[in-house]
């Protein structure tokens, strides 16, 4: 199965999805995802779900790691400020604003002030570089959640205890089940993924790699890196944002402990896993680390039965297991899922010619 | 298109109501679940591993005795690591794989009971216990579903600020941990002791492990107070903070809720470190084991752990956390016999207006005597003293009803 | 005044322990550019090895009793009727313990130095010239890795662990406050500093020592003078585990043991960057600065203050020097 892209217009090559097997992959989503809502068991949509807000996130992460070449493992704070920002937007504005507008108005707050918090996280980013830049979003993260714990925030925040959230309520429809809210997950999952696949092809995305690859370099060709790391930076917390306000409407409660570092480290080793710098990345990334829990999960079920016992050595495989793959990736495959398939793909194509 | 799985579920059971089959609807279930999160891992595992056993015992116990109406009742237990979000994905999958067959869920943290709370609506309400004695869940108007095996942190800290009043104290120390668990009775806890006319001295917040002990001892030497209560802490910082202030020699007489007053942890502590709990005190809503007379369950539960756990150190002990947890079980399955008994349908409502409306329940050993449940929880408990020569915690005071 | 005496010498104990696990993430950086973020584990491992020798080790059956509790003839007489925390009964009650936290100590030393070693020739060895970012993340693997296998070796059970040093009250009157102080955190101190002035000679002064900071200065041409870099790499690792061990030994006494000692890592990152990463000085007194404003910080705002406090002064610090308080700053060229 030899075949290749005919292009005969930098029109046709620069379009997002600049062939026909990509188209197909879009289309074949698509309508794999409108099935699977409904008729998808209960259990599924609900990994699914899981799947979906990560994704996001990670998608965020990606614009930010992957592609500008800078590291923050403190992201896990955006998402925070976006769940808590949509509820708390929901709460101040309920009765002033109708009830089937304000996910359209509360989510886009949340997402832009999840952005101004990133461009103010991002500020050190054009003196501190690397590991410098590493620690101080690390740093940034404990503190964003210290402030949402805070009792002078406790009146909006709900401080340690969580606070309830909203239903989204989308021009009347109201998205009071699972399966509903996959459907819009996975709505907004796809946006925002083809989104990304379009900012990279931009004068911006081209920007951001320039940085990536060398940022005095980029400099020097006339690209401002204060303009773009900073934008870098408010466009994955948007990114973040957005899984965090999806989050807050998929659950019924948050608290503040679901967005501490644990999570931060999730969204980058996914990425990793998954590879960097690629839009597909994410997404086999985000399967990974939220399949091979339920994996371990079920194979000890199935091996040792539900003792106590071996329910006390599940927790620690599990984590183990996620340390193992996210060294065994950086060690041998440090471009990640993304480039395996990339090669059988290739064999594919070529074959039956040479492999490789 | 959901509108439409809805529609076509309306249609279906009107048509049922219209050729008169409800029998279909109401079709007993071939066993009854009753799911559990349980903290296995994690900074309280060796709470959930001393509490993890309760569930088999329970299973044996219960489905010998007919488990409800005649139908058995299976309890599916899985770790939370303490961590709300496990506890919360536990209880989703729990539903989505069991379904209606499953009634009850047991959840193992105050965050993991207010996480799922909201989730409690219409079709997915179950009935929930936990390990929790949270103030907040103790509304029936805003936690339905929730209950309390006991008295809420709140009370007990009522109750401990009356002991310290009874006493003659007058300045107090609230030593908790930095989680909502800590937090929880500290404000009510501030208004019950300026009612009482003592003197609040000291609130000092800490980590819920790996505490800063010389810090913490230090301020609570400065403050003055001659009484402390401490909240929030299982294993751990408590045991620390008493040795410290007594190397200091310190006179603060120290108090604890329910989770700082275990005897195995007491007796680990005396062990390892010298006799220094000596004189403290705390509220305990049950009678410890070892306290078996006129307690025909307590002696049940001791011919089960002996056939059941032969040879291991819960044969002839069961620790207070696990006392807990069976009572919390006993309530539960009290309100789905009764639901049963009276002819209605195992929802998720009809057993909450039971549970809520249980009164004069003799618990057969729990309590001190017949209880009553009130805003889904049990106002009552006393208080307790250590003694590290026997390792036994004595009752220090009589019952109090809060 | 009093009181601030007190938080201040608080402080100052605090900060000294900070240094004493900060040295580890230093000495590593230095002869590996590799920043541990793990290192918080590997303390947290030395805390469960200090009490897999000194607790359970002389609990088993077959361990000799004087190994669980020394009590000659003569200690027993003095030891008498003398209440429980009396200065005298303290040091006899350490004396009593001393053979198990010497086993203890030893066995943490030699385990965690043997576990630094494994980490170094599996993980680290293999990155030697990849970029940070992928040094970092592995670091950051190993993090789940070492906490999952702690827990499924000790499980998570809390316990208590014999002081390394006599635990006497010492209580002395100052500007009309009384000042407390627990004997073991002054030994502590003692000890953390002592290492700290020992390590730092170390790579000051030694063969060792010099081939460790020609290897940071550049690893190539360190090779063609005869350096065995690799071995530079091993040593350093061993380095930082051992100070490490010790760090957990006394973590453990002071805070107790849990999974959760692995935490003080990431404050600790913050301090060294704080002070500046190849910097042992700076380092020592970012150490100390965290410490002091810590305690300040505990003692007018509370706990839950306390705990953000490294993260907010690494920030401000690195705004304002962006390579720490004493870092070197590196040269790029295009």
């Amino acid at each position: 199965m030899i075949n290749a892209n005919l292009k005969s217009s930098y029109a046709a090559d620069e379009r997002v999805l600049n062939n026909r097997y990509k188209q197909a992959f879009v289309y074949a989503t698509i309508l794999g995802l409108a099935l699977f809502t409904l008729f998808g068991n209960d259990y599924l949509i609900l990994i699914a779900s899981q799947m979906g807000i990560l994704l996001i996130a990670v998608v965020g992460i990606n614009i930010l790691t992957g592609y500008t070449g800078l590291v923050s493992l403190g992201h896990g704070a955006f998402v925070a400020i976006g769940a808590y920002a949509v509820t708390i937007f929901g709460n101040l504005g309920a009765g002033v604003i109708p009830a089937g507008l304000m996910p359209f108005i509360s989510v886009p707050l949340a997402v832009a002030l999840a952005a101004a918090v990133g461009v103010l996280v991002g500020l050190p980013s054009l003196r501190v570089k690397g590991l410098y830049l590493a620690v101080a979003t690390l740093a940034a993260n404990f503190i964003v959640i210290f402030l949402i714990e805070e009792d002078l925030f406790a009146p909006w925040t709900g401080g340690m205890v969580g606070i309830n959230t909203n239903v989204p309520n989308l021009l009347g429809w109201e998205l009071d089940t699972k399966r509903e809210m996959f459907g819009l997950i996975a709505v907004v999952g796809l946006v925002s993924l083809l989104a990304a696949q379009n900012l990279i092809r931009t004068r911006i995305g081209r920007a951001f790699i320039a940085i990536r690859d060398r940022d005095y370099s980029a400099e020097i060709l006339g690209i401002s890196l204060l303009r773009y790391k900073l934008m870098s930076f408010a466009l994955s917390a948007a990114y973040c944002g957005l899984a965090g306000a999806l989050f807050a409407y998929f659950y019924a409660r948050i608290l503040p402990e679901q967005f501490e570092l644990a999570l931060s480290l999730n969204l980058v080793a996914a990425l990793i896993i998954g590879g960097m710098g690629r839009t597909m990345g994410p997404v086999f990334g985000v399967i990974i680390v939220v399949m091979v829990p339920e994996v371990i999960k079920v194979l000890f079920g199935a091996l040792a039965g539900d003792s106590a016992g071996a329910g006390q050595l599940r927790a620690p495989l599990q984590q183990i297991a996620f340390g193992v793959l996210l060294v065994l990736f950086l060690l041998k495959e440090p471009l990640g899922i993304n480039q395996i398939v990339d090669r059988i793909l290739r064999a594919a194509n070529r074959w039956p010619f040479a492999r490789g | 298109m959901t509108m439409n799985r809805r529609s076509f579920l309306a249609t279906t059971a009107a048509a049922t109501a219209a050729t008169g089959t409800p029998m279909i609807l109401r079709a007993q279930p071939k066993e009854y679940v009753l799911g559990a999160s349980l903290p296995l891992t994690g900074p309280f595992a060796t709470a959930g591993q001393l509490v993890a056993p309760a569930f088999a015992m329970a299973a044996k116990l219960f489905n010998d005795e007919g488990g409800i109406a005649g139908t058995p009742i299976r309890f599916v237990t899985e770790d939370s690591g303490y961590v709300p979000q496990n506890a919360l994905n536990n209880y989703q999958r729990a539903l989505a794989s069991e379904g209606k067959n499953m009634i009850g869920y047991f959840a193992d943290s105050t965050g993991a009971m207010k996480l799922i709370a909201p989730e409690l609506k219409g079709e997915n309400a179950r009935i929930m216990g936990s390990t929790s004695f949270a103030s907040e869940l103790a509304d029936p108007a805003t936690h339905p579903y929730q209950y309390l095996s006991g008295p809420t942190y709140q009370s007990q800290f009522d109750i401990l600020l009356q002991n310290i009043k009874n006493e003659g104290g007058q300045k107090v120390a609230f030593i908790f941990s930095n989680t909502e668990f800590g937090r929880d009775p500290i404000e009510h806890g501030r208004k019950t002791a300026e009612e009482l006319g003592l003197e609040v001295v000291l609130e000092e917040s800490t980590k819920a492990e790996g505490a800063d002990i010389p810090t913490h001892v230090t301020k609570l030497a400065q403050s003055g107070a001659d009484h402390c209560i401490l909240q929030g802490y299982v294993t751990g910082v408590w045991p620390q903070l008493i040795g410290g202030a007594r190397q200091f020699g310190l006179p603060v007489k120290f108090k604890g809720t329910f989770w700082g007053m275990e005897k195995l942890i007491a007796d680990r502590i005396t062990a390892e470190a010298g006799p220094f709990l000596e004189g403290y005190e705390g509220v305990m809503p049950y009678r410890y084991f070892y306290d078996r007379e006129d307690a025909p369950r307590y002696q049940q539960y001791a011919e089960l752990s002996k056939a059941m756990f032969a040879g291991t150190p819960l044969e002839n002990y069961m620790s207070t956390w696990a006392i807990q947890t069976m009572c919390g079980l006993e309530i539960a399955m009290k309100a789905f016999r009764d639901t049963a008994e009276a002819g209605q349908e195992l929802t998720a409502d009809n057993i909450a207006e039971t549970l809520a409306n249980i009164s004069d329940w003799d618990s057969g050993g729990f309590f001190g005597g017949p209880v009553s449940m009130e805003n889904n929880a049990i106002g009552t408990g006393r208080v307790y003293g250590y003694n590290p020569e026997d390792g036994l915690f004595t009752p220090k005071s009589d019952w109090f009803t809060v | 005044m009093g009181q601030f005496v007190q938080f201040a010498i608080n402080g100052l104990m605090a900060g000294a322990i900070y240094a004493l696990i900060a040295v580890g993430i230093v000495s590593v950086y230095k002869a590996t550019k590799v920043v541990n973020f793990a290192h918080g584990y590997l303390i947290m491992f030395g805390a469960y090895f200090y009490f897999t020798f000194a607790v359970i080790v002389p609990g088993q059956p077959w361990a000799p009793a004087w190994l669980a509790s020394w009590q000659p003839g003569w200690m027993v007489e003095m030891r008498g009727e003398l209440p429980m925390f009396s200065p005298v009964a303290a040091v006899l009650d350490w004396v009593a313990n001393l053979p198990r936290i010497l086993l203890g100590l030893f066995g943490a030393l030699v385990c965690n130095a043997i576990l630094g070693r494994i980490i170094e020739r599996v993980l680290m060895r293999p990155l030697m010239g990849q970029s940070i970012f992928a040094m970092i993340m592995v670091t950051v693997g190993l993090i789940s890795i070492l906490s999952g296998a702690a827990q499924l070796i000790w499980t998570a059970d809390a316990a208590s662990v014999p002081y390394i040093a006599p635990n006497m009250p010492i209580r002395f009157e100052l500007f009309g406050t009384m000042i407390f102080l627990f004997g073991t955190d002054l030994v502590n101190m003692a000890v953390a500093l002592l290492l700290f002035g020992g390590i730092v000679a170390f790579v000051k002064f030694t063969k060792g020592g010099i081939a460790i900071r020609a290897t940071a200065e550049d690893q190539s041409t360190a090779y063609s003078m005869g350096i065995s870099v690799p071995k530079v790499f091993s040593r350093a690792w061993v380095l930082a585990s051992t100070t490490g061990a010790i760090a957990g030994a006394i973590l453990a006494t002071r805070n107790g043991i849990s999974p959760s000692l692995g935490l003080f890592g990431f404050s600790v990152l913050a301090i060294v960057l704080m002070g500046g990463l190849d910097s042992y000085v700076g380092v020592l007194i970012a150490a100390m600065v965290v410490g002091v404003l810590e305690a300040m910080t505990q003692w007018k705002m509370g706990g839950g203050w306390a705990e953000i406090v490294p993260y907010v002064t690494v920030l401000v610090v690195l705004v304002w020097r962006p390579h720490g308080l004493m870092g070197q700053k590196e040269v790029e060229r295009i």
